[in-house]
């Protein structure tokens, strides 16, 4: 059973503090992601785990047990680096045993784990190659096989992906999922890309300055935002948001709260209805045709600018009036401190 | 067609261009080696560079004119010796001063940097005055202390620093995670990593030692302690006149090792580019 727990973890460097509080609670095999925006703490929080960076306060548990002061390579933790980190001088094949044998592992033991690992990921005709031999997906594949076979108790990823090119990184993240049901390791991810966050996660933390803004499985951040912020930073294109006052008309049957002062709702959300039942009237001034849908976007009459998804019929003109229509049941209230209610 | 023929032309000025160049480089070289066959009066004749009788006998008074096979022997284990402890203390210095954050890091480094500013000549005496207070004069030793732990040193551990400065860190917090200490990364990821450093660091080290002179005149006075360049200009008649055939003969067999070195340091730098990705 390897659990993480973190309990109100902090992180300082020098007077500035970048972790202010972090609590999390990671189940066993759970493939937990942490996104956020660039400098909110993610690879921090990651590096805190792993142990390559000492924990200023609070209490770190992997496993039941505390290991705030237990070094990095006892933790039963293994890392793939952004930059995969292989060693340049070392081959494929000691690059990935690289660990065991500096744990001392007996030298058949692991021919047999590294040839193991190569199985799985398909290195083996790789392993005699030095790193500057392979390309980009071959790295990558090289440095989750450098993680797995130490058999870690728990993964963790820093943005692995993000220097592949767009197509290899859609592999690889099916890649990974799939490893993550083979091995049903706890896993920790790191990521900017919302389709690998909503696609890998059993659970989504939004960090935020170094505070979590809100933990939950995908469909409940997507579905029940508690703050503006994630509302805007789940999903892709971004969450409207209006105030009450322009954005009220849009769905005329929705009981409002009381403390709402925005409202909230999603591009895909929206539809055009027919000028004569009008609800909320603005001007297209930008129509986004990717194949699929037409990004919409309209300034509305109050004048701020609204995204609309559509997904059928003909694009309305630049310049052409249009209204807006949502379900009630869509739409996200948000109060003066941007929380839901 | 025609582009080939111009790509040939093109080669060929190249090559004479650049073969001229060399002349000025290599032609002293050559003029060295054809002094050392020739007699002294063949030298100060009619200029040739094919010696027109060959005194082979040259190279075999070099040996029993003094104990030149030792003075050998000393400048190579000398300059090995100062080269080892250097590229040993250096690393470990410049990996410390990259990489460990430690109070008065940057000042250290200040300091070291301003020993290199005080010329040699400034602090021999005090420098003399110390080996004879540790009564190491006419002993090999302040031919080793003085240049690792001198300005030799300091160069060296700067040249370390900033390659160190410029390892990706994440090649060794992922050494970190594989197990290993501090020393451990330093060991088995950094320094197989900066064998182009490292390289540099031995040539420049070796040469330095090879080539010092003032201060073996200034610590050692018997002849079978000598170190070359001192051995060399100690070729002389009678009369305190140099014996130019002996000497270019015996400053022939010097070149022998700093050639060898050189190019075992080249090949070192050129397959360490090629390790690191970049285009060779
Ligand atoms: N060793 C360090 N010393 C001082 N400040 C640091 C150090 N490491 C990170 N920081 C600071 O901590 C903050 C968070 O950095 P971190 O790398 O965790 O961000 P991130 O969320 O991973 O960002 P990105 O998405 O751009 O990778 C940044 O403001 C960074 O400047
Ligand atoms: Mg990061």
């Amino acid at each position: 059973m390897t659990k993480v727990l973190l309990k109100g973890i902090r992180k300082k460097f020098g007077a500035v503090e970048i972790i202010r509080g972090v609590d999390l609670d990671i189940e066993d095999g759970e493939f937990v992601v942490f996104v956020g925006p660039s400098g909110c703490g993610k690879s921090t929080l990651l590096r805190l785990i792993s142990g390559l960076e000492h924990i200023s306060g609070g209490e770190l548990h992997i496993g039941g047990q505390l290991v705030n002061e237990v070094p990095a390579s006892r933790r039963g933790v293994a890392m793939v680096f952004q930059s995969y980190a292989l060693y340049p001088h070392l081959t494929v094949r000691d690059n990935m045993g690289f660990g065991l044998k500096v744990r001392k592992v007996p030298a058949s033991e692991r021919a047999r784990r590294v040839s193991e690992a190569a199985a799985t990921l398909k290195l083996e005709p790789l392993l005699d190659r030095f790193p500057r031999q392979l390309s980009g997906g071959q790295r990558q594949r090289v440095a989750i096989g450098r993680a797995i076979v130490g058999n870690p108790d728990v993964f963790l990823f820093d943005e692995p992906l993000s220097n592949l090119d767009a197509e290899l990184r859609v592999h690889m993240r099916s890649e990974i999922a799939a490893l993550h049901q083979r091995l049903s390791t706890t896993m920790i991810y790191v990521t900017h890309d919302q389709i690998e966050a909503m696609t890998l996660a059993d659970k989504i933390v939004v960090l935020r300055d170094g505070r979590v803004e809100q933990v939950g499985t995908p469909r409940d951040l997507y579905d029940s935002p508690r703050t503006i912020f994630v509302a805007q930073f789940i999903g892709s294109p971004k969450m409207n948001i209006l105030p009450l006052a322009d954005g009220g008309p849009i769905a005329p049957g929705a009981s409002v709260p009381a403390t709402a002062i925005s409202v909230g709702i999603r591009p895909e959300h929206l539809s055009l209805g027919k000028s004569s039942n009008s609800t909320l009237r603005g001007k297209v001034r930008l129509a986004e045709y990717t194949g699929a849908v037409t990004l919409l976007h309209v300034e509305l009459d109050g004048g701020q600018t609204c995204l609309v998804i559509q997904n059928q019929g003909p694009a309305p003109e630049t310049g052409a009036e249009v209204s807006l229509q949502a379900d009630p049941g869509r739409l996200h209230f948000f109060d003066r401190e941007g929380q839901a209610v | 067609m025609t582009a080939r023929r111009t790509e040939i032309v093109y080669r060929i000025c190249w090559t004479i261009a650049l073969l001229l160049l060399a002349v000025p480089f290599i032609f002293p070289f050559l003029w060295m080696i054809s002094g050392g066959f020739k007699s002294t009066t063949e030298i100060f004749g009619a200029p040739t560079l094919i010696p027109r009788v060959w005194r082979f006998e040259n190279f075999v008074e070099v040996f029993t004119y003094q104990p030149f096979a030792r003075q050998y022997f000393n400048s190579l284990y000398i300059a090995a010796t100062v080269t080892v402890l250097t590229l040993f203390i250096a690393s470990l210095a410049g990996y410390a001063l990259a990489r460990i954050r430690f109070a008065g890091a940057g000042l250290l480094m200040l300091f070291l940097v301003m020993a290199l500013m005080v010329p040699e000549e400034v602090t021999i005496i005090p420098n003399f005055f110390l080996i004879r207070a540790m009564g190491l004069i006419d002993t090999h030793w302040p031919l080793i202390l003085l240049p690792v732990f001198g300005p030799q040193g300091v160069v060296a551990t700067f040249l370390m620093r900033q390659f160190f400065l410029a390892l990706p860190k994440e090649l060794e917090d992922a050494g970190k995670m594989d197990g290993l200490s501090r020393f451990g990364v330093w060991l088995k990821i950094a320094l197989p990593m900066s064998r182009p450093a490292l390289a540099a660091v031995a040539i420049i080290t070796f040469l330095h030692s090879w080539n010092l002179f003032l201060e073996p005149l200034i610590f050692l006075s018997s002849l079978e302690k000598f170190t070359l360049p001192l051995a060399l200009s100690n070729f002389n008649d009678s009369y305190g006149l140099p014996l130019w055939n002996l000497q270019l003969a015996a400053t022939s067999l010097a070149v022998v090792p700093i050639l060898i070195i050189y190019l075992i340091a080249q090949r070192q730098i050129i397959e360490s580019f090629a390790l690191s990705g970049v285009k060779g």
